[in-house]
């Protein structure tokens, strides 16, 4: 961990806080005393190879896994506060969404949850549409979309509630270098706005977007900082490299 | 519990019915389609069975009127010829080999002294020897042997009362307490009506469900204040609003296409079937917790067709199924609602005398949401 993250003391600047946080399924051990914090208004990429524990750790913030050990607290409440889910947003790895239902009735369905009224929905659904490109589908059924045209449906859902704080599980996989770029744009926009983004990501050098990144291995933190940091830190001159090096143990 | 929130999730699954013509297809012509094919299919009373009478009977010359009185022609004659169709033979060997060759389901014989026999008896108590009419069946067909059989006691029966013949018994089945000139068919659709009400509520709440744990929807649902209480309540009124409008169609397609009568509150026949909807949709929730995909979920068809079909009392009352097994029918769901529906629509009664087959729904409907509930939250493992 950062020692400038250690210096940063009072609890509620943290949107994010987790202690030891452990989960095994069976006898295979998915999360070891994972820790992680993440200041409010951050945007912290959580990097690692598949099997890291990235999802794992998600899910549980998200209320879908139980924890075999360690706790968390998001924006300052603690977990099992009735209060957290409306405050937190989540897009799934997994594209998850309603194959007949139309994009419009998609983005609706997960605004009213988060019960936002008709007007609120309209004015954020038509922002988000121009935003993922797909003002012209509004009204086509999920099942006739492509896949990448399901996968921005999907971030678009994540995002009409504008929670404080979002997990995001790879919202950029299958998404065109163009429009991945235009998506880094609005997670800052977000982050202007005082929204906390936690992502994860295996595309190491989009990375570089994020304030923070941790790196993540057989379910623990290996390496946490600013990329420029932990470039130097590793001495090395891509992401891609620098997780190597920290994989090896070269770092902490 | 927000019930807001709980229309949402309503909402949205009809609003995924209505944009997927096949499932709706499926929910409003499949159950016309079945009561159809069963209604005609399966009328339930065998007729137009063939058989061959050889008559041998020489009848019985009256000392008094000279004239020859035959009783084995008045039987003849008295045979529903709906049920029977009568052929003649003169040996009564080869008609049996016609039988044999399956041309024929049985040979009935009268013996030469038939009448003879009879009007002596009649005279004389103690004269010895019976005036019996012989059948001789085929009876590899339980069904068509015993229409036989009755057929030709019915025939029996009713000469001697036309005929005034001295008998020291008769059977006056002529009163019935309840469905008076009703035919199978009447008793048939209110146990198809329940049962393909339960089939296709069932397994289309288990495919939709199985389709939300798999994509990943359900997850994603749970990560939103969405409680687990408001997805399943959510769901239960929207397969309960199907279930309810199947259910109307069945009833009104039974009544005005098949003319089944409704001696009781329609009203109350359609509660009935409508609470049988909600407790087959908490069973799908229920069951989709035990399916990781949806080919799973077919596998669980058997399961769900084959003890509904065979111990609710659709086809046959429960009074039919071996004792031992008969505890069995207590606790199928679609038992409750047959018989309670039946009793409403065939009986007439109200709801003072089929409050218990509610109250059972209304308790199958409570444990199966309750249990389909915490199959969700066991979800968060």
């Amino acid at each position: 961990m950062s020692s400038k993250t250690k210096g940063k003391g009072k609890a509620d600047s943290f949107a994010v806080v987790a202690k030891g946080l452990t989960k095994q399924f069976g006898k295979f051990t998915a999360l070891d005393a994972f820790d992680l914090k993440v200041r409010k208004g951050e945007v912290y990429g959580l990097l690692g190879p598949n099997g890291a524990g990235k999802t794992t750790a998600i899910k549980i913030m998200c209320r879908l896994l139980k924890l075999t050990a360690g706790s968390f607290s998001l924006l300052g409440m603690p977990m099992g506060d009735g209060r957290i889910p409306q405050q937190v947003g989540y897009m799934p790895q997994e594209t998850a969404l309603y194959n007949n239902l139309t994009v419009h009735q998609n983005i609706e369905f997960f605004g009213h949850v988060f019960g936002l009224d008709n007007a609120t929905i309209a004015k954020r659904e038509a922002e988000l549409l121009e935003f993922v490109d797909l003002v012209k589908w509004r009204d086509s059924l999920v099942s006739n979309l492509s896949g990448g045209m399901k996968h921005r449906t999907s971030l678009a859902c994540a995002l009409v509630p504008q929670p404080e704080l979002l997990f995001l599980d790879e919202p950029t996989v299958g998404v065109d270098p163009k429009l991945r770029a235009s998506f880094w744009n609005y997670f800052d926009m977000l982050k202007s706005k005082g929204i906390t983004i936690v992502i994860t990501t295996h595309y190491m050098d989009e990375a570089r977007h994020c304030d923070r990144i941790g790196f993540m291995r057989a379910g623990r933190l290996i390496a946490e900082g600013t990329p420029a940091e932990i470039l130097k830190r590793t001495g090395t001159d891509s992401l891609e490299d620098a997780f190597l090096k920290a994989a090896e143990g070269a770092v902490e | 519990m927000n019930p807001k929130r709980s229309l949402t999730v309503t909402k949205r699954v009809l609003f995924e019915l209505k944009n997927d013509k096949r499932t709706l297809a499926m929910i409003f012509i499949a159950p016309i389609f079945a009561m159809t094919v069963f209604g005609l299919g399966f009328s339930g009373d065998v007729h137009d069975i063939k058989v061959i009478v050889v008559n041998q009977d020489q009848g019985f010359l009256n000392p008094i009127s000279h004239s020859n009185v035959s009783i084995s022609e008045k039987i003849i004659a008295n045979i529903d010829r709906d049920v029977l169709v009568v052929g003649y033979g003169s040996d009564v060997k080869a008609s049996i080999d016609k039988v044999k060759n399956g041309d024929s389901y049985a040979v009935i014989v009268f013996s030469p002294d038939f009448t003879r026999t009879l009007m002596m008896k009649m005279q004389n108590a103690s004269y010895s020897g019976n005036a019996t009419v012989k059948v001789m069946a085929d009876k590899s067909n339980v069904n068509v042997g015993n229409a036989i059989i009755k057929a030709v006691s019915d025939a029996v029966a009713k000469t001697i009362k036309k005929e005034g013949l001295k008998a020291p018994m008769e059977i006056d089945a002529n009163d019935a307490i309840y469905g008076k000139g009703m035919t199978f068919i009447d008793f048939f659709i209110p146990g198809i009506m329940g049962f393909v009400v339960f089939l296709l509520t069932t397994l289309l709440t288990l495919i939709t469900f199985v389709g939300e744990r798999t994509s990943g929807t359900l997850d994603r649902m749970l990560a939103t204040p969405l409680k687990e209480s408001e997805i399943v309540v959510g769901y239960a009124t929207a397969f309960g609003i199907t279930g309810t409008l199947q259910t109307a169609e069945l009833l009104t397609f039974g009544i005005l296409v098949f003319g089944i009568p409704v001696e009781g509150n329609v009203g109350l026949a359609f509660i009935i079937i409508a609470l049988l909807a909600i407790v087959s949709q908490a069973l799908g929730i229920l069951l989709s917790a035990f399916a990781k995909r949806e080919a799973q979920a077919i596998q669980f068809i058997p399961f769900i067709i084959l003890p509904a079909l065979l111990l609710a009392g659709v086809f046959w009352p429960v009074e039919a199924i071996p004792s031992w097994l008969r505890p069995f029918s207590y606790i199928i769901p679609p038992f409750y609602a047959v018989e309670g529906c039946r009793a409403v629509m065939l009986r007439g009664w109200g709801l003072d005398k089929v409050w218990l087959d509610i109250v059972a729904l209304v308790g199958f409907a409570v444990v199966f949401l309750t249990l389909a509930m915490l199959t969700l939250k066991m979800r968060r493992k």
